[in-house]
């Protein structure tokens, strides 16, 4: 009911404006600016910016290495996001109960989250090292050769996948934990009684009730692993032969080491299109299937 | 009514956001002051930072302040900064950059100021002087000069039984002796080498080609030429050590090569004169690197000099900064800052001091073995702004021979197909 001129409303817009101008030129002219960039040639370091039109959107689909990096991109997100999901469930499951120092393993199994990326990336390098890692070493005790992991363009991919699971784990296990805490327990009392074992209502109690916990993990992982940048730029740069390039490495590159910052804007406003669009189809398979009460 | 009150406290917060954003300006009166950015840490940058003292102390009327920056990321920085409007006044720039450099409005073509003759242009050593020139404008003066070379390790080549080397080794004479050097068992190989695909990869592979009598570019820059038969031969070489005799260590992720040099992973590095420190742990000695055997090219290196670059701040600020860049590359400041820091001194005034070179090489083994190799720095890469793109094509087909992908004819041909289509476009 209330309109713009009422006092009241007044004095919230004025108690907003701060952040709101804020956010406006840091966060919104930024979004608008790059839209006008993706239609110009800008090498970031002549002041004039030429207007292209969609040349730069066409180029787009004429390049090898973007589709290549999509691959990349949706290959480590199919793998990523229900790999943390089911990781993440598992710990947090097996934390769900009351045993002493359950506030330690609590703690360590968050810990990986307070890991910088740079830090984790050079930790991972070193265990997968084809020669000198841990991982190899521990694989040959068992009479498995050693593998080049990151060093192989077949398999950095998937080291990288393995890597950001571990390192995202903490943050499904902690959004899982406060879901499990949720179930209320006379559900599982009553199943109980009525003869159902363990395994039985976790499938039929606890995992329904799991559902907006599952629905936010999938549309926050997803954005994530589909911006994938830091991990990628601190253990292989895009490579060996470019296998670990996926959209944001390739967009950064593109902007930053071959100067052509109108090409980048254009890669951003896609992905920008397919986040928005993979996040739409979320939130409507999820209107249909999770329960909310 | 409120409406309009509305709007004015939007327009107050608006302004606050813009004075905040704006920074201080600079008052009329006082010294002048000039920002330099610029990449030295530790030993490096106690060095610079006393040079700075020594200026300021000695000119009043100026005040040079210093920024670190990462060398790194300093080209985005100063992007954004003159994009701003508040661009440096000096910065220290990778020589790679300098084609896209001279694009740049505010940057001070010093090709009319260093051809004074109290500059002393002459005195920098050709290959700086090149890589500084982009057509017909001088986009800065050398701040720092390096090279490559072979480090090895004394120990595990007396282990091995197998002769130092020497200046007359042939390329086929390092892949024996790097065979010999690997042991598969100890995790221990002959030579390594930055196989990210970025140009630290290629800069490896450009003076081999050199040495076989190749180049990278035709020499009006249209068009690449390294697919030739000197390129093949010099990529063949780098496949025979990785694929099929094993010796070479792929550092895939670049992180890796003076960490397993120093711990006696590797027998030998070709790398630069910055490593030194670094392998405090190993008996080290240097030489220049290889020959092929019959080819005209001899003796050859790669030098990838860097600049200070001066910004166009408005005439005063412009004066003391040209001032201040003169003075800091002088023969006195050139040889006083090798001397702390053991980098290879720019000018060849400086570099021909045999009592600078006996004192640094006291600091520093092997550093007047790089100097001296300062006089097989005979091409530089091709000051194109289309380099980045040459250069990544370049660097995916090295490493996709070394994988063992690709053999070295196919490999070149597609990425000079690639280089000549970044050539041909704009």
């Amino acid at each position: 009911m209330r309109r713009l001129g009422h006092p009241e409303s007044l004095a919230g817009w004025a108690l907003v404006s701060p952040a709101a101008v804020l956010i406006g030129i840091f966060g919104l002219l930024p979004v608008v600016m790059s839209l006008t960039l993706s239609f110009q040639h800008s090498d970031l370091l002549t002041p004039e910016t030429p207007w292209v039109g969609l040349d730069n959107y066409r180029k787009l689909a004429e390049d090898p290495v973007f589709v290549e990096a999509i691959k990349h991109t949706i290959i480590y997100t199919a793998l990523f996001v229900p790999g943390t999901m089911l990781v993440g469930l598992f710990v947090a499951a097996a934390m769900n109960r009351s045993v002493r120092f359950i506030s330690v393993y609590r703690t360590t199994a968050y810990i990986t989250m307070a890991v910088s990326t740079i830090s984790q990336g050079i930790i991972f390098l070193w265990l997968t090292d084809r020669d000198y890692g841990l991982v190899n070493a521990a694989l040959n005790a068992v009479g498995v050769s050693s593998q080049p992991f990151l060093a192989s363009p077949s398999q950095a991919l998937y080291v990288i996948v393995a890597m950001t699971i571990w390192g995202w784990t903490g943050f499904s296990v902690i959004v899982y934990l406060a879901a499990l805490q949720g179930v209320p327990a006379e559900l599982h009392e009553a199943a109980a009684i009525d003869g159902a074992t363990a395994a039985t209502r976790f499938r039929t109690i606890t995992v329904p009730l799991l559902g907006p916990a599952n629905l936010f993990l999938v549309v926050w992982l997803t954005i994530n692993a589909l911006q994938l940048f830091d991990e990628v730029y601190a253990t292989t740069r895009g490579g060996p032969l470019r296998a670990t390039t996926v959209i944001v490495y390739y967009l950064w590159d593109r902007a930053f080491v071959q100067f052509d910052a109108g090409y980048a804007a254009a890669m951003a406003y896609a992905l920008f299109v397919v986040i928005l669009a993979i996040t739409a189809v979320q939130f409507r398979i999820a209107r249909k299937h999770v329960h909310t009460s | 009514m409120i409406r309009r009150r509305l709007c004015l406290a939007l327009v107050a917060v608006l302004a606050f956001v813009v004075a905040a954003c704006g920074g201080g300006g600079s008052s009329s009166s006082g010294p002048t002051e000039i920002a330099v950015w610029h990449g030295y840490q530790d030993t490096e940058g106690d060095a610079f930072k006393s040079l700075i003292d020594q200026y300021n102390k000695a000119h009043p009327d100026v005040k040079v302040t210093e920024l670190y920056s990462s060398n790194d990321l300093v080209l985005q920085k100063v992007l954004t900064a003159v994009r701003g409007g508040s661009a440096p006044d000096v910065a220290y720039m990778f020589g790679s950059w300098s084609p896209n450099i001279a694009k740049i409005p505010q940057l001070v073509d010093m090709a009319g100021v260093v051809s004074q003759p109290d500059w002393k242009w002459d005195d920098f050593y050709p290959a700086e002087r090149q890589a500084a020139t982009v057509g017909d404008k001088i986009v800065g003066v050398p701040a720092l000069v390096d090279n490559l070379a072979i480090v090895y390790n004394k120990k595990l080549f007396a282990d091995a039984g197998v002769a130092p080397p020497s200046p007359n080794w042939t390329w086929d004479d390092f892949r024996a002796a790097a065979a010999k050097l690997t042991d598969p068992a100890k995790g221990q190989y002959g030579w390594l080498i930055p196989a990210d695909g970025s140009e630290d990869t290629v800069w490896h592979y450009v003076p081999m080609l050199w040495e076989a009598g190749g180049d990278i570019l035709s020499p009006d820059n249209q068009h690449a030429v390294f697919n030739s038969e000197a390129g093949i031969k010099a990529l063949t070489t780098l496949q025979q050590m990785a694929v099929t005799d094993k010796s070479l260590y792929l550092d895939t992720t670049n992180e890796n090569g003076p960490k397993l040099m120093n711990s006696g992973k590797v027998a030998m590095l070709v790398t630069g004169p910055w490593d030194l420190s670094s392998l405090s742990d190993i008996d080290y000695g240097v030489q220049v690197m290889p020959t092929f055997a019959g080819s005209s090219g001899a003796h050859q290196t790669i030098s990838g000099p860097d600049n200070w670059v001066v910004f166009n701040n408005g005439d005063q600020k412009k004066k003391a900064a040209l001032d201040f860049v003169k003075w800091l590359t002088a023969p006195d400041q050139v040889k006083a800052f090798s001397l702390e820091t053991g980098d290879l001194p720019t000018r060849t005034s400086v570099g021909t001091d045999q009592e600078l070179l006996a004192k640094m090489n006291e600091k520093l083994p092997g550093s007047a073995t790089f100097v001296e190799n300062l006089d097989n720095v005979k091409k530089v890469r091709p000051t194109v702004e289309q380099y980045p793109a040459i250069s990544e094509a370049l660097g995916q087909a090295i490493v996709s021979v070394m994988l063992g992908k690709e053999q070295p004819a196919a490999a070149l041909n597609s990425a000079a197909q690639a280089a000549d289509t970044a050539l041909a476009g704009k």
